[in-house]
């Protein structure tokens, strides 16, 4: 028993890390700019067909198909922001950026599945079914690389935001705004850039999440949901909390399997979401922030 | 004179009451009968939505739960029970009206994006519940054959029967526009001022003395009960219920109407409404490119008339009128 | 002005002309024309089938339309039902009012063939599902539908039975999507199970949206000795279960014990994208690609050079479902009252999914379209008898 309970313990670290890496993005945006992208889920999607095709394209180079992906995510979360973003904000009404990535959402999917077609892909990397075993455990290399891989980019993105001048500011914006007005931060630049960390995190995630989801243009959005109960949990734009909240909500699923039903994973995870609401509705982790509570 | 007729509301509702009673005869196949229908149930959603989102500021995402709060308590009450049509009815609004209260509890601590999260929350467990509660609500396995409403006998007149599709719209789009009147009168009374003293800021209209927590939970209520009713007609109409019809995604649908045809006016969601229904309907005829068209057009509107389409066509009318030479201030609805 | 010409007008109003134009579908000169309704999910998850379907169909209108039928040439128009009750009955709707079909075909998803049927009832126009496996749809029947495929209780009752018996199984666990289908379907498995002495260790549902398999094998693992596994999900899901299975070491692919069974969902080609972990999989297939009867032969060939690809049982039975209608017109019926009655005196007819007679309630009652195949380690199939 002592094993399973291990063993379960593993699998929850390992796709709580995957939705770390969807969560921080759509974290990020909204410590900056207080809004949603609807559309970062898609972004996701893509990040996995990127690497997904470039995978084949260098003969079945993993880590190139992650490159490129991250690269894509990037490129999409400049074209987000530019497109949707940019323009709406002088428009006091965060609905609409949410309504209008809907739309984005609504066409991307659909385009993918002009271009892609339905039938799921297997995306299967040289790591997928090379499997470790000891003492009655088991884990996938593949399980490793992601949990490596996390592990760096939340790791950078951590040293980022708290010693660089940038990530300072982009800290000093999310709380702030006018005294990062004031500190000679110009927030446009900075939103920018918050766009297309996130989105490169997005592209990333989706290759990371390629060889373990079921690969079709509707991928992304079987994970954004709890990407956004993770943000809240974590409380709304914070770095730390959303790391320990995607692991919570990790193994609340996998141990909800075990011992529940995986049908009762969803009502698990937001009634923890609503219970976190009504109790501590700042997050795990409380940071200052002026509005909202 | 004739601004004068224009601008008076009784006019206008006397025209909606008109439009409404020859929809079903310009439409004669069954097949826009059947858009007409969807039509009035969405106008129902979204002007209920709106009523708490556009009046008393707080973004409900939990709209598809009422919705099938609505649906599911009025089809079990017939289909176990053996209740009658319109006491069913009362029972759906009534429930997702307290489930609105309930949720409302949320709405009291919490503001924007927050309160946003708390009612998806809300939505994706009522959705897992109608889903994983198989042996009350079938599940996924589906309820199916739900009768119609009952037949209308008023002595003196021919028996009207709600398996027609064209009375069933008259049902349906006459208690939406019973609906449209009535939140009308509420906006426009101390009621609606008093909520949109609450939206522009919470914190002066408390100090005026007013309760902000149960004026929100009014507005909750209000909100969570139209969309129950929607989903009673679902069900009647549809005859087959399972849970998939009330996911979150419909939440942000329903939500979609009313930015798309503008926050804060009642006559907004209903364009909205009417628009997002009608739209992939008339796009059916370009076979996998519609959601690509249906998708861009959604994020176009957004993005070139962020006002929505009423805030879009009184600019359009004001730019005529000062070309007329008319120097009218437009009227707000 | 007209009431009709008065609608067009209103409905352009506000909208780009060519978008309706582009709805109004050109009639066929010919005026001996079976109209074909096609109902399948275009958009969404559920387009999986309908994309199947499509090519499947057209093919069958190829071959049909070179020389035509008893003087009947064959058109198809296809409406996107979205796999749900509300879209299905908006979209039955259209087809039955702007394209006047003498038969319908499809929907996929059980619910909303349920919702369409009694629309179809109404509009007498006969409705040849083939898909959706709900007992519901034949039972108690209704005039005006039709099945091809194997219900959820023939194809359960006959899966428990071979378990228990030929494979001398004595416990078992579900493993299923939390569908119409897929409880249904592991329902019937789980009551005769039980009532031939075998044992449901677990049965374990969850939801569409569920990627990572690794829990779900892990406690199936931890569940002791397991014979049997029958699992009733997509491709999509059915790969990940299986690569799950074999990583946690339960199933022969993956050096263990348990047997994991499955039904017609899965199509040719999933051993391959699964690999060594499909090893000792037993399926029922309905369509087998080995079968050497000459018009699976020759559906296997055209199809080959038509898509350049393997023909999936989602290709070939929607193929079939073309294929059954020309047999009836081939029989003298032309319009929809007489393909219904034509459809009902089916007798014997062979398709490449296997023979086709329909019982009262309208439900194919032959069996020959159910083959059991055990994969290899070579990943090729053999059949079980």
């Amino acid at each position: 028993m002592l094993t399973v309970i291990l063993q379960q313990g593993i699998n929850g670290v390992v796709v709580g890390s995957l939705y770390v890496l969807v969560a921080l993005g759509l974290t990020l945006i909204y410590g900056v700019l207080v809004q949603i992208n609807f559309a970062h889920a898609d972004i996701v999607t893509l990040g996995a067909f990127t690497a997904y095709f470039v995978t084949h394209l260098f003969s079945g180079n993993y880590f190139a198909g992650i490159a490129a992906a991250l690269i894509v995510g990037a490129i999409l979360g400049w074209l987000v922001n530019a497109v949707i973003f940019a323009p709406l904000r002088e428009r006091a009404n965060e609905l609409l950026p949410l309504i209008a990535t809907i739309g984005v959402s609504i066409t991307l999917q659909n385009v993918m599945l002009v271009l892609l077609g339905p039938i799921p892909y297997a995306f299967d990397t040289p790591y997928s079914n090379n499997v470790i075993r000891f003492g009655g455990i088991f884990l996938t290399m593949q399980s490793v690389l992601i949990i490596m891989m996390s592990t760096i980019a939340i790791g950078l993105l951590y040293a980022f935001m708290k010693f660089t001048i940038l990530g300072k500011a982009l800290r000093a914006v999310s709380q702030d705004r006018e005294t990062a007005a004031l500190m000679g931060i110009n927030p446009n630049q900075l939103i920018m850039l918050a766009f297309v960390i996130a989105s490169a995190l997005a592209g990333m995630s989706g290759a990371m999440l390629g060889p373990v989801l079921v690969l079709t243009p509707f991928a992304g959005t079987t994970v954004i949901v709890k990407a956004f109960a993770i943000v809240i949990i974590g409380g709304f734009g914070n770095v730390e909390g959303t790391i320990i909240a995607g692991l919570i909500v990790g193994l609340i699923e996998s141990y909800t399997t075990q011992f529940l039903d995986p049908g009762l994973i969803d009502i698990v995870v937001f009634a923890l979401l609503l219970l976190m609401l009504a109790v501590r509705p700042t997050g795990l982790i409380a940071e200052k922030r002026e509005e909202n509570v | 004179m004739v601004s004068a007729i224009l601008s008076s509301r009784r006019f206008w509702l006397i025209m909606a009451a008109i439009v409404i009673g020859l929809l079903p005869m310009i439409f004669s196949d069954s097949y826009w009968r059947t858009n007409l229908i969807v039509c009035a149930i969405n106008v129902l959603l979204a002007v209920g939505l709106d009523f708490v989102l556009g009046y008393a500021g707080q973004l409900n995402l939990g709209q598809s739960a009422f919705y099938g709060i609505g649906a599911y308590v009025s089809t079990l009450m017939i289909m176990k029970l053996g209740m009658p049509f319109w006491l069913a009815f009362a029972c759906g609004v009534l429930v997702a009206g307290l489930a609105g209260m309930l949720l409302s509890i949320f709405a009291v601590r919490l503001r924007g994006h927050y309160l946003a999260i708390a009612s998806l929350g809300f939505a994706v467990i009522t959705y897992q519940i109608l889903l994983n509660w198989i042996s009350l609500t079938q599940g996924p396995l589906g309820i199916y054959a739900i009768p119609p409403p009952p037949p209308l006998r008023i002595p003196g007149l021919p028996v009207i029967e709600f398996n027609n599709l064209a009375n069933l719209f008259y049902l349906t789009a006459g208690f939406a526009l019973l609906t449209y009147i009535l939140l009308d009168q509420l906006v426009r009374s101390p009621i609606g001022e008093t909520l949109t003293a609450i939206r522009e800021d919470e914190i002066s209209a408390a100090s005026l003395g007013i309760n902000c927590q149960k004026w929100k939970v009014l507005a909750f209520a209000i909100s969570s009960a139209v969309a129950g009713a929607g989903g009673c007609f679902y069900a009647g109409f549809v005859g087959t219920l399972v849970p998939d019809a009330f996911f979150i995604t419909e939440s942000f649908t329903i939500l979609a109407m009313v930015i798309v045809g503008g926050m804060g006016t009642l006559i907004g969601p209903v364009l909205g409404a009417i628009l997002l229904t009608v739209l992939p309907e008339l796009l059916r005829g370009i076979g996998d490119l519609r959601l690509i068209v249906y998708g861009v057009l959604v994020t176009l509107v957004v993005l070139f008339m962020p006002g929505g389409i009423v805030q879009a066509g009184q600019r359009i009318a004001a730019r005529l009128r000062q070309r007329a030479g008319a120097g009218d201030t437009v009227s707000r609805t | 002005m007209t009431k009709r010409t008065f609608r067009t007008l209103l409905m352009s109003a506000g909208l780009v002309g060519g978008i309706f134009a582009g709805s109004a579908t050109a009639v066929l000169a010919a005026d001996k024309t079976i109209k074909i309704g096609a109902l399948f999910p275009m958009s969404g998850p559920g387009s999986y089938f309908g994309a199947q379907d499509k090519q499947g169909v057209e093919l069958a209108l190829e071959q049909l339309n070179k020389a035509g039928v008893n003087g009947f040439k064959f058109e198809v128009k296809y409406e996107d039902s979205a796999c749900g009750p509300l879209p299905a009955t908006q979209a039955v709707k259209r087809l039955l009012d702007q394209f006047k079909p003498d038969v319908v075909i499809g929907e996929e998803c059980s619910d909303a063939t349920l919702a369409v049927m009694p629309i179809m009832e109404q509009a007498k126009v006969p409705l040849l599902n083939a898909g959706s496996s709900a007992i519901k749809i034949t039972d108690p029947g209704n005039p005006w539908t039709f099945r091809i495929m194997p219900n959820e209780v023939m194809q359960g009752v006959d899966i428990a039975t071979k378990a228990y018996k030929q494979l001398n199984a004595r416990t078992a666990v579900l493993l299923h999507e939390n569908t119409n289908a897929g409880i249904g379907n592991a329902n019937v498995f789980a009551e005769t199970f039980t009532k031939l002495g075998g044992k449901i260790l677990a049965d374990i549902g969850f939801g569409r949206d569920v990627n990572d398999f690794t829990s779900i094998a892990t406690r199936v693992a931890s569940l002791g000795k397991i014979d049997v596994i029958p699992t009733y999900t997509l491709e999509g899901q059915g790969l990940k279960i299986t690569q799950a299975l074999a990583q946690a070491g339960v199933v022969k692919g993956g050096g263990g014990q348990a047997i994991q069974l499955g039904t017609i969902w899965l199509p040719f080609g999933f051993e391959q994208k699964a690999g060594k972990a499909a090893v000792g999989y037993i399926r029922i297939v309905q369509f087998d690609p080995t079968d050497q009867r000459d018009v699976v032969r020759k559906f296997i060939e055209a199809f080959k050079a038509k898509y350049n690809q393997d023909p999936t049982h989602l290709n070939a039975h929607a193929y079939d479902q073309v294929m059954l209608i020309a047999d009836v017109v081939r029989r003298g019926a032309k319009d929809a009252q007489s393909i219904r009655v034509g459809l009902a005196a089916t007798k014997n007819f062979s398709g490449v999914t296997g023979s086709v007679e329909f019982d009262k309630t309208n439900q194919n009652t032959k069996m020959d379209t159910i083959h059991y195949m055990e994969t290899q380690p070579d990943l090729s199939w053999k059949a079980v008898k």
